[in-house]
């Protein structure tokens, strides 16, 4: 593994004002690669899964985290699910007490030294976003195309679709957007999969659990435990195709996607086939992961069993819960990695850049590494800079873990992050990464983005029925980086679909999706981040917008945050 | 302790077995038994290289024991060694138990070394020899794919969903001895509910019986006991079942479909029907009691309503085709036939057995419709695909129906 350069991160520690400047150069041992500072920066936030004994569901599997820009000042957000009491009539009486999901302004001050203060204000019912719902996920995307990021939250019993007014509140406008749904939502992704320059609306479901239907399971021990999915029927997920007049129309059933269905968890959006259109993937829990393949006339097919990432080498179908979409290996197309239930082993997916996947997870190493976790949040990420995505897991059993029986929150599990070898293998660096990387709770949601804009990507982990955790990044600050923004004038602003490349001299370029979805139950900064490792040298960005249209700009720089508008560079 | 360790295996707690087991090892260092048995646990543990450890030292004591021979193969294979795997799978080609198992376990190094063709020739003896080899087949699908064979490909696909996890077992007395030592509720619910899908009957309902008797507060054997007795025409037992279901407040949606099957075999259609309605109050996304519902109003002939109840059946659960092709005839009776095409034309794929209805009825619709043409040419589809599935009763009326219109 790359390690940090000691007196150039001490000297960025040292800035942050949030007393997170762990080690100086003088310190013999090395600083960790993450400083927990959710606390420290004011975001105080628990989840409260509502366990009353009855072990209903829906209490174990939320719930997720938004990372975005809802003010358009240059920082990260922070908008939190919350989960609440169950049955909904309990959430009722509990009235204004109740638990609420809670929106985060962060108001990061950068000085003219560069000196960084992080703080974060909860602005939740200044925004009008307190919802009361038995919330499970959230998506972001601008639907409307009016600048500003809107919010799509998933619950358990409803959906949520709440505009940005573009002055620091809400409105909620589920019902005249034609996005009404009862079922128990999970994860969501925003992306225009008919090329008309308007975010639809892919929406994951789980299964039909209802209270009243609640079922009784046992451990192999005879204990109380919560049941596995295939105790419940699957539900559908439904696809909502954006009318461009802030309406969606069910399209689900149009674009063939009531054709295979699973118990749905997450969801990823890319162009799986490489051919120029967006891909949908979903991560289902003990049924086939589905791969929806884009038809270009408004339908999908699932090509999940026969691409190979649906099931595991013995044709068996597997516990998966979130996913991580991006090329780890620098060959140009998209892979994906799939968290799995304890004992599965998550599994690395390689793209032969048609669509066709190899099972790699005992060539990568990443089988044996999470065997004895139950995985969840997840996502490629370069927290070194060194230009080979490295991956973080978010981990929290769902059933009893036998070593913790008779313990209070028997669910618990430690995160991880693994280091990209650049050689398609990855080794655990998780004793190096910090203490927060030893503590085990019930990890659940993850969330990635420049929290601090400080040039590398931190992350945000929910835990259910615990509190958030903010891992500021200090290892990225050891390499070069550039982030880009993109802008298009009129439609789809922050052109989410685009894939950015960085080409670098004598080096394979580098590809990014600007996207928000991925991992679970949870959505991640549009801004495409790149580690550029050793040299801040770019060649040129070039970036194919979700048209098909590809421009090319020459002229950027690296070690900053670029915003390129459409029409600005060369075609 | 190894009794100890053996016990906590048989309840699948899988770590505290592999430390039971480490000591019984320990304290008998010759024995075979506690090592295979730890290697199966680690197994399960998905610890493959310390399972494969485990295989090569109990095969150390007791060479010629076929399941710690295709265990060992098995691990390294999932652990990454796959030169010695190919090795060891290679001689239990000559093992005719380990045929199957061999044959697949070469099959699988063959792709992960990109050789398809060496491959296919491996998996196609595997399902040769077993054919009921689920993993094989989807091997075989892959492999197929990547040599460009999609036909190949798909129709391995559908080979294994039709046989799902299905595996050739190797005789294994030393596993069998743990699995013989639970004897819980659990054990025996499970063991009902294998009799009930091998069609016995009498087995499944002594089953679940004597697992309510071990542990009354299973619920799901009260709810899987009012549809046996109800096959079993036992309507007393599987009303007391039911009652009890209830009882305990435990998954109500399906006790009430279940008891509304219940009363529907008795032909009490008035309290079948509320009992699907009571399914749906309980869960409103209950395809099934949708449909079921939707049946006895259709026979009651309230039509408008029965169409309704199909519909939320459909849209609950778009795979269950039944309830589709429920509405489409019931839009074609009420003579709202361009919605029937709406709802007929997605049950057409995939083309199974149960196709050719669905496209009679659609090709039905379109006549009604006055789209006569594409009526013919759906018959056409329809009769031919009839036939291609042996349903020659069906081909017939499609010819009749298709002589009329010509």
């Amino acid at each position: 593994m790359r390690r940090r350069v000691p007196g150039r991160l001490a000297a960025l520690a040292a800035s942050i004002a949030i007393g997170i400047a762990a080690g100086d150069a003088a310190s013999p041992a090395p600083a960790p690669i993450f400083v927990e500072s959710a606390a420290a920066a004011g975001l105080a936030f628990t989840h409260v899964n509502g366990a009353t004994g009855n072990y209903y569901l829906p209490e174990i599997m939320g719930a997720g985290v938004a990372l975005f820009d809802y003010d358009n000042d240059g920082d990260l957000d922070v908008f939190l699910v919350q989960g609440g009491a169950l049955p909904a009539d309990a959430s009722a009486k509990a009235g204004r007490d109740a638990a609420t999901c809670r929106l985060f302004r962060n108001d990061l001050i950068t000085g003219a030294d560069g000196r960084r203060t992080l703080r974060f204000s909860d602005v939740t019912s200044a925004a009008g976003v307190g919802l009361r719902n038995y919330g499970m996920g959230a998506a972001v995307g601008d639907y409307d195309n009016d600048g500003y990021q809107d919010l799509l939250v998933t619950s358990f019993g409803s959906l949520t679709l709440l505009r940005n007014n573009g002055n620091g509140t809400f409105t909620d406008v589920t019902r005249q957007a034609g996005v009404s749904d009862s079922g128990w939502s999970t994860s969501a992704a925003f992306f225009d999969y008919d090329r008309d320059g308007f975010l639809d609306l892919f929406v994951a479901h789980y299964v039909d659990f209802t209270i009243a239907a609640n079922k009784l399971c046992n451990d192999p021990a005879g204990a109380r435990d919560y049941c596995s999915p295939r105790a419940y029927r699957p539900a559908p997920a439904r696809l909502f195709r954006n009318d461009g007049r802030g309406h969606f129309v069910d399209a689900t059933a149009a674009a063939g996607i009531t054709k295979a269905y699973g118990a749905g968890l997450g969801v990823a959006v890319g162009d799986y086939n490489g051919d120029g259109w967006l891909d949908v993937y979903v991560a289902n829990d003990g049924t086939p992961n589905q791969l929806w393949i884009n038809g270009h006339d408004g339908t999908f097919k699932d090509e999940g069993p026969l691409s190979g990432a649906a099931l595991n080498a013995t044709g068996t179908p597997e516990g998966s819960m979130g996913i991580a979409s991006g090329d780890f290996d620098l060959d140009g197309d998209e892979d994906l990695f799939v968290t799995n239930i304890v004992r599965e082993t998550s599994v690395l997916y390689v793209n032969d850049g048609r669509g066709n996947f190899e099972d790699a997870r005992v060539r990568s190493g990443l089988g044996a590494l999470t065997a004895a976790f139950t995985g969840f949040g997840t996502d490629w990420i370069d927290y070194d800079n060194d230009g080979w995505p490295d991956l973080f897991v978010a981990n929290g059993a769902v059933n009893i873990v036998e070593a913790l029986r008779g313990q209070p929150s028997p669910y618990r599990m430690r995160n991880q992050l693994f280091h990209n070898t650049g050689a398609r293998r990855f080794e655990e660096t998780s004793a190096a990464a910090g203490p927060a990387f030893a503590r085990a709770e019930i990890g659940r949601g993850a969330a990635f983005g420049d929290i601090d804009n400080d040039g590398d990507v931190d992350i945000v982990v929910t835990n259910n029925d615990g509190p958030v955790r903010l891992l500021l990044n200090q290892a990225g600050a050891a390499n070069h980086w550039l982030q880009v923004r993109l802008d298009q004038p009129s439609s789809n602003r922050f052109a989410i679909g685009s894939r950015v490349g960085v080409e670098r001299a004598g080096r394979p370029a580098l590809w990014r999706r600007v996207r928000t979805d991925g991992s679970y139950l949870s959505a991640s900064d549009v801004r495409a981040h790149f580690g550029l490792g050793s040299s801040a040298e770019v060649g040129a960005v070039v970036v194919e917008w979700p048209d098909g249209g590809r421009e090319r700009w020459a002229d950027v720089k690296g070690d900053r945050l670029v915003t390129l508008r459409r029409g600005t560079g060369r075609r | 302790m190894g009794a100890l360790a053996r016990t906590l295996h048989a309840w699948d707690q899988w770590g505290a077995a592999h430390d039971a087991y480490l000591r019984a090892q320990a304290l008998a260092p010759r024995a075979a038994e506690w090592l295979y048995l730890d290697g199966v646990a680690l197994q399960r543990l998905a610890r493959h290289a310390d399972a494969a450890a485990c295989f090569d030292e109990a095969l150390r004591r007791a060479p010629d024991y076929l399941p710690a021979r295709a265990k060992l193969a098995e691990s390294l294979v999932d652990s990454g060694s796959l030169d010695r795997a190919e090795v060891l799978y290679d001689a239990l080609r000559r093992e005719p138990a380990a045929e199957p198992v061999a044959e697949f376990g070469l099959g699988r190094i063959a792709a992960a070394r990109d050789r398809h063709e060496a491959a296919v020739a491996h998996l196609e003896r595997a399902v040769a020899l077993f054919p009921e080899y689920g993993a094989a087949h989807y091997a075989l699908a892959l492999s197929y794919r990547a040599l460009g064979r999609r036909d190949a490909a798909e129709r391995a696909l559908d080979e294994h969903v039709r046989y799902g996890p299905r595996w050739p077992a190797i005789a294994d007395p030393m596993l069998a001895g743990v699995a013989s030592l639970r004897d819980d509720a659990e054990t025996a619910f499970q063991r009902g509910l294998r009799l009930a899908d091998e069609g016995d009957l009498a087995g499944a309902i002594a089953a679940h019986e004597e697992a309510l008797a071990r542990d009354p507060s299973i619920a799901q054997a009260h709810a899987n006991l009012i549809s046996l007795y109800g096959r079993a025409r036992n309507w007393a037992k599987a009303e007391e079942h039911y009652r009890a279901s209830v009882a305990l407040g435990f998954n109500l949606g399906d006790a009430h479909y279940d008891y509304g099957v219940l009363l529907g075999l008795q032909e009490k259609w008035d309290a079948a029907r509320d009992a699907y309605r009571q399914a749906i109050a309980v869960d409103p996304r209950h395809a099934q009691a949708h449909n079921n519902l939707g049946q006895i109003l259709e026979r009651q002939r309230a039509l408008e309503a029965a169409a309704a109840e199909y519909r939320l059946a459909a849209e609950s659960q778009p795979s269950f085709r039944i309830a589709g092709f429920n509405l489409g005839r019931m839009l074609i009776a009420l003579g709202r036939n361009d919605e029937a095409i709406h709802a007929l034309e997605p049950l057409v794929e995939p083309r199974d057995a149960e196709a050719p209805r669905f496209l009679f009825a659609l090709a039905t619709a379109h006549v009604r419709a006055g789209h006569r043409d594409e009526g013919i040419a759906r018959a056409n589809d329809a009769r031919q695909l009839a036939l291609k599935f042996g349903q020659q009763e069906l081909a017939a009326a499609i010819e009749r129906e298709l002589a009329q219109l010509r």
